[in-house]
């Protein structure tokens, strides 16, 4: 095989985890909102931790975005 | 001879770019801290504070607030580091839309952020459990003491990831939506020839993707780092001494 596309498609292997990690998001920020929604005076800290949860979460998917960049450029 | 084996390294001091910024961004910070400081002792405490002093009183309120907050008693001068550290992080994160480099763009940078977490994590350990320290290592048994040592590192390598991958993702997107706007509008304005057709669509489209990888992303990224070393150096001091300090600190109060 061809090495470029062996690199193509390793990146979009590792990329595939990001899909993974919006799927944990969409969950999370569905639970803060039904939280908001029963609970309304407590809009404020549901949603500055909705933030922090969703950017804990969203590291996963930065970890795999670096690795297939790693792997298309600098491998 | 090896670059970082030669003796005379410190004579060919040669920074990268991010390295000068973030030392310049320090440097600014270090300078205002100075003049914040002369100012509060020049101050009138009967008056009411102005300007600079009134900017640093209100962020020191509230981060000494935080603190107490988020890690309980014991911790009450903990908002002086993060004074530190906020203003610097965001100013590193954000400072991408002036043109200059992203000092987060260059590893040292983050590393070093998530060092001085790191180094304050096992400072409180030793400072509440003294000899105990070591018994982290063997716990629950002296099995695990590959495993401790191994995830010793951890907080540290995420934390740096965290940072370094958000930085440099948001750098790496907006070079290449950059980059292709650029050639579709060569492409589309080639009458004009190539200088003056490929100017059209950047600007329109890079201040929304600053705005978000650069501002909202470095916000919520400062804010993570803080929230974490809040709670990693927090969760280090044992329970009882918790129980004890509210006990004293009740005793005191009646």
């Amino acid at each position: 095989m061809d090495l470029q596309a062996a690199k193509a498609i390793g990146a979009a292997i590792a990329i595939l985890s990001a899909g993974c990690s919006s799927i944990g998001e969409g969950q999370l920020v569905a639970k803060a909102i039904e939280g908001m929604a029963r609970n309304p005076e407590m809009y404020g800290k549901l949603r500055s931790s909705m933030i922090i949860g969703a950017a804990l979460v969203e590291t996963c998917g930065i970890y795999a975005l670096l690795i297939s960049i790693l792997i298309l450029f600098v491998l | 001879m090896d670059k970082y084996s030669d003796p005379n390294i410190f004579k060919s001091f040669n920074p990268s770019g991010e390295i000068i910024v973030a030392l310049g961004v320090v440097l600014v910070l270090v300078i205002l801290a100075i003049i914040v400081g002369i100012l509060a002792k020049r101050a009138d405490p009967l008056k009411r504070p102005k300007g600079l002093l009134k900017i640093a009183e209100w962020a020191v309120e509230k981060l000494d607030a935080f603190a107490t907050d988020t890690m309980g008693p014991g911790f009450d001068n903990f908002g002086g580091i993060l004074l530190g550290i906020i203003p610097f992080m965001f100013i590193c994160f954000t400072i991408g839309i002036t043109g200059l480099p992203t000092p987060m763009n260059n590893l040292a940078v983050p590393l070093s952020l998530a060092l001085v977490t790191f180094v304050l994590i096992h400072y409180t350990s030793v400072r509440y459990t003294k000899w105990h320290y070591f018994k982290r290592f063997v716990d629950p048994i002296p099995l695990f003491l590959p495993m401790n040592l191994m995830s010793m590192w951890a907080p540290l390598l995420s934390m740096t990831l965290r940072m370094f991958g958000n930085a440099i993702v948001g750098w790496v997107l907006i070079s290449l939506i950059n980059a292709s706007l650029e050639s579709a509008s060569a492409a589309l304005f080639s009458f004009m020839g190539s200088g003056a057709g490929s100017i059209w669509f950047v600007p329109i489209v890079t201040p929304v993707l600053h705005a978000y990888f650069d501002l909202f992303s470095g916000f919520v990224q400062t804010m993570v780092f803080v929230y974490l070393t809040a709670l990693f150096i927090a969760q280090e001091r044992p329970e009882d001494i918790e129980a004890e300090t509210i006990n004293v600190s009740r005793k005191e109060a009646i």
